[in-house]
């Protein structure tokens, strides 16, 4: 009697944990995928690139794809192997930035450039061995830039990158982890404008953590996006990249061959024709300083330019 | 070169032994921090278990506290911590003090509570003030559990402090957020390695501690056989997060 | 922007009603996920946990080993451990229960171990008096009489658990800890409150479920005031 009341205790037990495992499945394919099959975009850790891959992920599930999504996947070190061994078929890249890095892990010298064709023709002849494809470069841009507090850039007379140098040595730089090792980063800062701070410290890619650290003074520079929202509004101005150390960041979607037919790559194509820098600005900051979801501003560009 | 070889070479490397960034520097931040938040704490809870303990009144909600605190998630409170004091060793620091904070009042008022009845009439008895039994009879005895106390607390700070990493503080935690934020898993081992290392010690030099602040007379003479199980009011072992 | 505000921005309140309303079903995917997390790790905890709370109750030589290991894996915090499973078993489900399991062990087993202890030797002898083999006399009377013990046990591991998982969005998991994740990512202030609230309630719901699941299958134990 009292071993039946322990049996019927473990039934309800597992019983529960099987409703709650069908009832609500998170993030795996629905039941039936359409006939045209299914595509999974990924995106990186912050906002602009959640709202472009919903945007091309809304666009295609308009068009009777099955999409999945996978955002705040992490950063390019995650998201780009992801791609490259078919855990992801598509996510929204930047020309110089992807080129460069596909570069390094291939072992060639860094190639990106000033113009995006250039550079969007290069990561195909990269990455077709890997059967990746880099669709049109949108003429969007967001690329990395450095700020600083107004009052640091009135008081040191700060425009440019290279004014930095008179106060270099007793800076510190705020950056993403990877940023230390990233040509675009650190490394093209030592480079090319032969800055060398007093030291690093690791935050997030333009984030709150960066601008939270600037607030506190623990960093004096960082590395922001150019088409972040919260620049102006943290009382920061960006400097003057005036030796080109960022190349031709555009945004591209890459995306796996094996699902970039005709119809996939017409489609990503002029939704990249229309896309522009001041309205991916404006989506950022309603994402970042208004709290509107990424997912929502994506289907309202959408909707306002017929997809 | 194999995986364990490839950590290996991460720990031979002698640029990760250098500068704020090196092995020795950031784990002296994180004793640091974890001892200066225990040790705050303690000053904040062990009068209040004890306090108590003492007057007998209050009890439910020393028990309980401990309840509750195992309910809220560390992260949680980390993150909260952020939104509220910024970034950086502050927010760190708070967080680390309001968890430390329920297992040692939870322990320090279970163990006045244990102190016999008959042992403190007897005190009274022979005529000790209400002062000298608190510190002469019934501190002594309750020692063990505050100790017991106070190594909770510590093992589940040293553990949390390593969370903190995430938001822009140092430790041991950074070599595992920064290697996973640069997929250089050796990097990431290495740093779990030590962190449950400096886990560990603390954990036994803790057991050895109390250990050693047990009276003679209340230390079992064998290996305990019969301990209480973990979750009557007795013990308040909470996971490490 | 976070706690020192943004100067000409919206400041950001604590919670936002109007974005709880409009992701009800975020919220709900994140809950049923979290409860998914806890309900796996403890289920094969307790599965694991049993056989060798057996075998070191029975077995003064495995008894040391066992607790030791068991030991070392709960004091090992958590991101460690979730960090050192990721180069070999990736960002999946997988590693989030090895790691959410091992932190349930050494709980689940000693209670187990302590709980059949209690059981009075009078009452043992009664029973092998009565004629009862020894697998009867586990199953029928001492695993009975250690439940309350078991069950204990069972609630910190649960409660503990529960706060676990929100670790592992750092693994892309994350149940609730996803939303809470997300306040940390966007500096926003709304879901870190519904996932901490949610989390929280979670662990008091299973807590006295758990508590009155104890009380259904142990009715001698009623009269009993119970911790």
């Amino acid at each position: 009697m009292y071993l039946k009341r322990i049996l019927v205790l473990g039934a309800s037990m597992v019983a529960l944990a099987l409703v709650t495992t069908s009832c609500g499945s998170t993030g795996g394919p629905s039941s039936s995928a359409s006939p045209k099959g299914t595509v999974t975009v990924a995106s990186f850790n912050f906002s602009e690139s959640i709202i472009l891959a919903h945007i091309y992920g809304g666009a295609l599930k308009n068009k009777d794809y099955t999409v999945n999504y996978r955002d705040k996947l992490g950063n390019r070190e995650i998201v780009e192997p992801a791609l490259e061994n078919g855990q992801i078929d598509l996510y929204p890249g930047y020309a110089a930035t992807d080129l460069n890095f596909v570069d390094k892990r291939q072992g060639v010298d860094l190639e990106a450039g000033t113009d995006a064709a250039t550079n969007v023709q290069k990561l195909n002849a990269r990455l077709s061995s890997k059967g990746i494809k880099a669709l049109d470069a949108s003429p969007a841009v967001d690329q990395n830039a450095f700020a600083v507090s107004k009052a640091a850039a009135d008081q040191n007379h700060l425009v440019k990158l290279s004014d930095v140098s008179a106060v270099a040595s007793g800076w510190t730089l705020g950056g993403p982890p990877e940023c230390p090792q990233r040509p675009f980063c650190q490394q093209g800062l030592e480079s090319v404008y032969g800055l060398h701070f007093k030291a690093f410290k690791a935050l997030d890619a333009g984030g709150p953590l960066t601008y939270a650290a600037f607030k506190s003074g623990a960093i004096n520079i960082g590395l922001v996006f150019s088409s972040d929202g919260g620049i102006s509004a943290n009382n920061l101005v960006v400097l003057e990249d005036d030796k080109h150390l960022q190349q031709a960041d555009n945004i591209v979607p890459l995306i796996r061959t094996a699902v970039a037919n005709s119809e996939v790559s017409a489609l990503l194509n002029s939704i990249d024709a229309k896309l522009n820098t001041p309205d991916l600005t404006a989506m950022n900051k309603s994402a970042d300083i208004d709290k509107q979801d990424p997912a929502d501003l994506a289907a309202t560009w959408l909707k306002n330019h017929g997809f | 070169m194999n995986f364990a070889n490839q950590v290996l070479q991460w720990f031979l490397n002698g640029a990760h032994w250098q500068g704020d960034g090196g092995i020795p520097h950031r784990t002296l931040e994180h004793l640091a921090m974890s001892g200066a938040s225990v040790l705050v704490a303690a000053l904040i809870a062990l009068p209040i278990g004890i306090g108590i303990g003492h007057f007998g009144r209050g009890g439910i909600l020393a028990i309980n506290i401990s309840n509750i605190g195992r309910a809220v998630p560390s992260f949680a409170v980390l993150v909260i911590a952020v939104e509220l004091f910024g970034i950086g060793a502050r927010p760190a620091f708070i967080a680390l003090v309001a968890l430390a904070i329920p297992p040692m009042v939870t322990n320090s008022y279970i163990g006045m509570r244990e102190v016999d009845a008959d042992v403190r009439e007897a005190a009274r008895g022979m005529g000790m003030r209400d002062r000298a039994v608190l510190w002469r009879v019934e501190l002594p005895i309750a020692l063990p559990l505050i100790m017991a106390g106070i190594r909770t607390s510590a093992v589940n700070v040293v553990a949390t402090a390593t969370l903190a990493a995430l938001v822009a503080w140092g430790g041991l935690g950074r070599f595992i957020v920064d290697g996973f934020g640069l997929q250089d898993y050796p990097m990431m081992f290495a740093g779990a390695i030590m962190v449950a290392i400096l886990s560990l010690i603390v954990e036994f030099s803790m057991a050895g501690v109390q250990r050693l602040t047990t009276p003679a007379g209340l230390r079992p003479s064998k290996p305990v056989q019969k301990e209480e199980p973990l979750g009557t009011a007795r013990d308040t072992a909470m996971v490490a997060a | 922007m976070l706690a020192t505000g943004v100067v000409g921005a919206v400041e950001d309140p604590w919670i936002r009603w109007s974005w709880v309303s409009g992701h009800v079903d975020v919220i709900t995917a994140a809950l049923v996920q979290h409860i998914e997390l806890t309900l796996i790790a403890v289920v094969i905890g307790l599965l694991i946990a049993v056989p060798l709370g057996l075998v070191a109750w029975r077995s003064r030589v495995f008894r040391g080993p066992i607790f030791s290991l068991t030991g070392i894996l709960y004091t090992v915090p958590s991101l460690a451990l979730f960090s050192a499973l990721v180069p070999f078993t990736g960002f999946t489900i997988l590693t989030a229960e090895i790691g959410l399991v091992s932190y349930t062990l050494l709980i689940l087993i000693r209670n187990i171990v302590v709980g059949l202890n209690s059981v009075p030797d009078e009452v043992r002898e009664a029973a092998r008096g009565m004629g009862y083999r020894p697998l009867a006399e586990l199953v029928r009377i001492d695993i009975p009489l250690a439940v309350p013990a078991i069950v204990a046990g069972l609630r910190i591991a649960t409660v503990t658990t529960i706060g676990l998982v929100t670790v592992t969005a750092l693994i892309g998991e994350g149940g609730l800890g996803s939303l809470i994740y997300d306040g940390l990512l966007r500096d926003f202030k709304t879901p870190l409150v519904v996932g901490t609230v949610l989390s929280v309630a979670l662990a008091f719901v299973a807590d006295l479920s758990l508590a009155g699941a104890q009380r259904l299958i142990t009715p001698w134990s009623r009269t009993r005031a119970t911790t």
